[in-house]
């Protein structure tokens, strides 16, 4: 004999114990990154997450290929520096940061639930820190996914870093680049687009941040002779930079070929503190004025 | 903590700039269903804010439920549901998932959460349409979604900002009785702001009346509307008996009464409704005169605006 349930209970009061901040920010948080991955919606909201993610991946997937079809041919000059490993999805973070991540905002305030979020017990920078954290996962696929992709490939096929230590210590490095890239790149787009309401805005204004800086900053140095060390003020490069920097390295840019002279790490950690800090101050300023209902 | 008042102010001061949304208010928000009334740009919206912990006010005090918003905050709208004036919502998102993230961020276990959205959805009669999505609903629909979502984390309180914004009569008279529903059944109390005086007159146990940010009036319903001891009598002048009216009216006064004449009305005023009927009835007989009809006069949430000093 089958026991009887009863499923609809209807309406009733809750005795239960209620989940705190803490549960509120990783319920937006999740419900966040399935909104940016477009889980659970229409077939348009999946083109620009499949999009951005086969560019990200494409370049590590072919030199996966390439270790596996020519092997030992790879080690030597076809085989890719591990900081540069971000230089190649970098298309596809630019992608993320200007077409998808602003969707993390922007659509809260155009569809209302902005205001209805700031009459749970959420508030504006529990809010915007769960934002954050579905930003920067999301985003760190991308990131870290197609880097990391490399390093397991190369280890199997036996060209990773020489020993233990030293395959920690490249891991190690590669997931702090990774962190530090999602940070930069997930302020500066959340905090230009939280400029507006509308997402086509939303991008112009990414891209005018990204784009417009960058091209002022390269002429400013390569046209009319400024300092190299302003493009620790270029949000294209500086980010690239500190992996490098993390590594040990630094890139071409940031030397100047006359003179041999080397754009100062600390100036280049600097660059990236600024960007960062200025993406959360326009963000935390844009919702401290909007976050009232 | 045990509460006798849902809201308390007092000295409630909110400036914005040079304008001063709501002034000096000092309130008692018993429970049941409680109507904020006043016109559009009235103070309701920002007392919501104030309540809610999403402004502090400039000065004056507030508690809600026994909890000060501005520090206990996340504990206060844990309990408090909230449907807000404007009607836009997620286009592309179900219903039945909208309400259950909402109970989750207001604290619901998730295994709870996707149980009471659905029993909460029922309840406000989208048990069918709970899996469509909120862009293909009705204006009608999404206020009972907005409805839902408010009520679904098991509030104590629920405050609602022109709930029935936007609806025909029908969907009106549906959504109010669904308010006064939630209370009576389940012992929400409910903050209901709304400009259309009517509607709130037909639910609410207790009215709060601002305008522009003045307290113009609050307390029971019963006691602030309702039958008057003021009594209006029109009377006919007919040919056979020239001069009845003003022999009434002469009459009325001899027995104290307080008569106000419009041409062949009279309102006539006493300590209580059946001394100025008696009256008007014994002056009426004796006078031989011909009364064309007798109403007792009524108290609407109206007056209360238009007899407010300014």
């Amino acid at each position: 004999m089958t026991a009887a349930e009863i499923f609809d209970r209807g309406y009733r009061k809750f005795d239960g114990e209620r989940a705190g901040v803490g549960k509120a920010v990783r319920s937006v948080t999740w419900h966040t990154i399935r909104s940016i991955l477009g889980l659970g919606r229409k077939g348009r909201h999946k083109v620009f997450p499949v999009i951005v993610a086969i560019v990200a991946f494409l370049p590590s997937i072919g030199f996966l290929a390439l270790a596996v079809l020519i092997g030992d041919l790879m080690e030597g000059e076809l085989q890719p520096e591990y900081w540069e490993l971000f230089g190649l999805p970098i298309v596809a973070v630019m992608l993320f940061a200007t077409l998808v991540a602003p969707e993390a905002i922007v659509r809260d305030r155009r569809d209302g639930m902005l205001r209805l979020y700031l009459s749970t017990p959420l508030t504006a920078p529990t809010y915007l820190a769960a934002k954050f954290a579905a930003v920067m996962t999301s985003m760190a696929i991308v990131v870290a996914g197609p880097a990391l992709l490399y390093l397991a490939a190369n280890t199997i096929q036996g060209l990773g870093p020489d020993g233990f230590a030293n395959w920690l210590e490249v891991a190690a490095k590669l997931l702090l680049s990774s962190g530090i890239i999602v940070v930069f790149f997930a302020a500066v787009s959340l905090g230009a687009a939280s400029v507006t309401d509308r997402r086509a805005f939303a991008s112009v204004a990414v891209l005018a941040a990204l784009f417009g800086v960058s091209i002022v900053v390269n002429i400013s140095v390569e046209s009319v002779g400024a300092p190299r060390s302003l493009l620790v003020l270029d949000p294209l490069s500086v980010p690239l930079e500190t992996a490098a920097r993390i590594f040990g390295e630094n890139s071409d840019g940031f030397t100047d070929f006359d003179t041999g002279e080397v754009v100062p790490t600390g100036l280049v950690y600097g660059g990236t503190a600024l960007w960062i800090a200025a993406g959360f101050g326009v963000l935390a300023d844009r919702y401290r004025r909007i976050g009232a209902v | 903590m045990p509460f006798v008042t849902v809201i308390s102010a007092a000295g409630l001061t909110m400036q914005f700039g040079s304008q001063r949304a709501l002034d000096s208010l000092n309130l008692e928000v018993p429970k049941g269903v409680t109507g904020l009334v006043g016109a559009n740009g009235a103070g309701k919206t920002t007392l919501m804010s104030i309540a809610l912990g999403l402004r502090p006010s400039t000065s004056g005090t507030i508690t809600v439920l026994g909890l000060d918003p501005t520090k206990d905050a996340a504990q206060l709208r844990s309990v408090v549901g909230y449907g807000p004036e404007r009607n836009v919502l997620p286009e592309d998102m179900p219903a039945s998932d909208f309400v259950k993230h909402l109970a989750e961020v207001r604290g619901m276990p998730k295994s709870e959460a996707r149980g009471r959205a659905s029993d909460a959805l029922w309840l406000v009669g989208l048990g069918e349409e709970r899996f469509r999505a909120l862009g293909t609903m009705s204006t009608g629909q999404r206020q009972r979604v907005k409805l839902a979502q408010a009520i679904a984390a098991d509030p104590s309180l629920v405050l609602l900002d022109e709930p029935t914004d936007g609806l025909d009569p029908v969907q009106r008279d549906e959504i109010l009785a669904l308010i006064r529903q939630i209370s009576a059944d389940y012992g929400i109390d409910v903050l209901l702001s709304s400009h259309l005086l009517e509607e709130v007159e037909r639910i609410c146990d207790n009215i709060v009346a601002l305008d522009a940010g003045r307290l113009v009036a609050q307390g029971p319903l019963a006691s602030l509307v309702g039958d008057t001891t003021t009594i209006t009598a029109e009377l006919v002048e007919i040919v056979e008996r020239p001069g009845a009216v003003d022999a009434v009216e002469e009459r009325l006064r001899a027995a104290g009464l307080d008569v106000r004449r419009d041409l062949n009305q009279l309102r006539v005023t006493a300590a209580d409704q059946q001394t100025s009927l008696d009256a008007i009835r014994d002056a009426v007989a004796a006078e031989q005169a011909r009364l064309r009809r007798v109403v007792v006069d009524r108290t609407t949430l109206e007056d209360l605006f238009t007899e407010a000093p300014a």
